[in-house]
C-alpha cells in the first residue's frame, strides 16, 4: 500500500466521516485476496501509530516503520467490513 | 461501516519509501513461512473433520428386545 491519506476536509477534529482508513485497508486486503496474494498487505506507519495498527488492524511490525497484514488478519478485516 | 476506528485527531497517512532488495527478500521469507503454516493448519483441519465424519456402525449389534411384562399380560 504505497500511499493512503485522509482528504483535507476529513482531517483532525472536524472530520466529516469517521472510520474511513480502517475500511480502506480492509478493501485493500480484499483486493490482495482477489489478485491471489492471499491478503498480504504491506505499508509504512508513523512510529506513534505502530501499536495502534497492531491492535486495530492486527498488523505485524516488520522493521523500522514497515508493517504488514498477513492472511488471517486480512480475512478478519474483510469479514468485518464486508459483513452482509 | 464504522467497525474499525482510529483515535481522535489522528489522520491516517502513509507514503511508503522504496523497499531495498534485502528488505524484499527478508519479507518474502516471512511470507513464505506464514503460507506454509497456513497450509499445515488447513491439512490438520481436514484430518480432524475426516475423523468425526464416520460414526461407528451399530446396525450389526441390534437384537430383538422381548420384555417380560408383555409375556405376562398375554397369559
Amino acid at each position: 500500500m504505497h500511499l493512503i491519506e485522509s482528504a483535507k476536509f476529513n482531517k483532525c477534529k472536524n472530520k466529516a466521516y469517521t472510520d474511513v482508513p480502517g475500511n480502506l485497508v480492509a478493501y485493500a486486503c480484499k483486493v490482495s485476496v482477489d489478485k491471489g496474494y492471499e491478503g498480504f498487505l504491506a505499508f509504512d506507519a508513523k512510529s506513534a501509530l505502530i501499536k495502534h495498527y497492531e491492535q486495530t488492524l492486527n498488523a505485524t511490525h516488520f522493521r523500522g516503520l514497515r508493517m504488514f497484514i498477513e492472511t488471517s488478519a486480512a480475512l478478519r478485516l474483510i469479514s468485518q467490513y464486508f459483513k452482509t | 461501516m464504522g467497525l474499525i476506528k482510529e483515535p481522535k485527531n489522528v489522520d491516517f497517512s502513509t507514503m511508503s519509501e522504496p523497499w531495498t532488495e534485502k528488505e524484499l527478500n527478508d519479507f518474502r521469507k516471512i511470507m513464505q513461512g506464514i503460507k506454509e503454516k497456513n497450509a499445515k493448519r488447513k491439512i490438520k483441519g481436514i484430518r480432524t473433520i475426516k475423523k468425526t465424519n464416520n460414526p461407528p456402525d451399530k446396525s450389526t449389534n441390534l437384537q430383538p428386545c422381548i420384555s417380560a411384562s408383555s409375556e405376562t399380560k398375554e397369559q
